[in-house]
């Protein structure tokens, strides 16, 4: 295959099949939190697919070049003080969730200045971008499965589409959410519960994706 | 620096069983709550890592809390609570290695749950140790009958079974294999959280 069959098949596992928010179950809070009304969802979208892009990026270089066995830094350590460390990935954790705080804070800083309509709609939700565990979950996911831990173009297609997958799911929920405002539903299911069952019915249609791509 | 107005350890702990319960009532933690109530075993698995988490993370902040100063206090939060996840995460890879790859990514992603660093700012940032301590123990425990409760129907429905082991349904009963997926986990939180509602609404 081809690398361009590559990406496409990347692109289309990561958005569709193996999709963030409906397979694996990450990113449910702003999911559940930010899904009253369309435009502010595609906004959060938007704000997310930005910041796990720049946060898979940044932590695939880091690891690449700082934490793997028979990186950079691990061999200029071993040389230096003659030491025989193997790897320094008991870092990975700290390391990743600092760069990605350090991401959502440049991310919090552009919004307020070009985009003071949308930083306010998103409100607290912009800061918690931080503990979305959509983006923590996208860099483990790169730095753990090899095909993308090889390829610096795979790992930044996987996370674009991770979040263009976010998007996806938080749009479509949005898009339900405001039908269902005018629908009579039972007391006690109105807010959260109504909700998480919607979402539960969006995963069995996209369980229907599941195979399409081997 | 004590503040009277705030709750104290018994009434902390209290609320976090139900009156705050994490996942019914204050609606954080939702992914883990999904993603690792497949089976009763993770379930578990998963409320005792995060439990060790917050307690000790709670600990220590509640130590550092007169020089936490400003907007980097979530980030000092974040790190410590980074430090305990690396810390279980090392020893759920030693001692029970087959569960550790079964809630693989879930266990690194106890950083950003909500629960902890939610604690951390109300509770264990303005009280003592002793208080923080039975907050993230109650909160703990809620976090665990919440896990327990939807981890109950999913396994139960899905194979028959619980703990993998022991029969509960019937030998005739059908596997209903989507309450193993997602549709299962979303439907079945969706659902309690409609009947905890309902309870609530009955007893007022």
């Amino acid at each position: 295959m081809g690398v361009v069959t590559d990406i496409l098949f990347i692109a289309l596992a990561t958005a569709v099949i193996n999709n963030l928010v409906l397979i694996n179950f990450v990113g449910i809070c702003p999911f559940l939190g930010v899904s009253r009304r369309i435009d502010t969802a595609f906004g959060m979208g938007c704000a997310v697919t930005f910041v796990i892009t720049i946060a898979g990026s940044a932590t695939w270089i880091i690891s690449h070049f700082a934490l793997v066995p028979g990186s950079a830094l691990v061999n200029a350590i071993n040389s230096i003080a003659a030491g025989s460390v193997k790897d320094l990935l008991f870092l990975q954790y700290i390391i990743f969730i600092f760069v990605i705080a350090g991401m959502v804070q440049l991310v919090e800083m552009y919004v307020r200045k070009f985009a003071p309509a949308l930083y306010k709609a998103l409100g607290v939700f912009l800061p918690l971008i931080t503990t979305n565990c959509a983006i923590l979950f996208a860099c483990l996911t790169i730095a753990k499965s090899p095909e993308l831990t090889d390829n610096f173009l795979f790992a930044l297609v996987y996370s674009f589409f991770g979040g263009i997958g976010f998007t996806l799911a938080i749009v479509l929920m949005a898009g339900i959410r405001e039908e269902l405002e005018t629908a009579d539903i039972p007391e006690p299911l109105k807010g959260p519960g109504i909700t998480l069952i919607t979402a539960g019915l969006m995963a069995l249609a996209f369980m229907g994706f599941k195979g399409m791509a081997g | 620096m004590t503040n009277s107005a705030l709750p104290g350890a018994a009434k902390r702990f209290r609320n976090g069983l139900l009156d705050d319960n994490p996942i019914y009532r204050q609606l954080l933690g939702m992914c883990p709550t999904l993603a690792v109530t497949a089976t009763l075993a993770g379930a578990v698995t998963m409320a005792g890592a995060t439990a060790f988490v917050m307690i000790m993370a709670s600990a220590v902040v509640a130590l550092l809390r007169n020089q936490l100063k400003g907007h980097l206090r979530i980030l000092v939060f974040t790190l410590t609570i980074a430090t305990f996840v690396t810390i279980i995460d090392r020893v759920l890879q030693a001692y029970v290695f087959e569960m550790s790859l079964r809630l693989g990514s879930y266990i690194p992603l106890i950083i950003v749950n909500c629960i902890i660093i939610c604690r951390c700012e109300v509770c264990a940032s303005q009280q003592s140790v002793g208080v923080a301590i039975s907050d993230a123990v109650g909160q703990s425990v809620g976090f665990l009958i919440g896990l327990i409760s939807i981890a109950v129907i999913r396994e139960i429905l899905a194979t028959g079974m619980i703990f993998e082991s022991v029969r509960v349904m019937p030998e005739w009963w059908p596997n209903w294999a989507v309450m193993q997926g997602p549709a299962g986990a979303f439907i079945t939180l969706g659902l309690l959280m409609g009947l905890v509602n309902w309870m609530s609404m009955r007893k007022k």
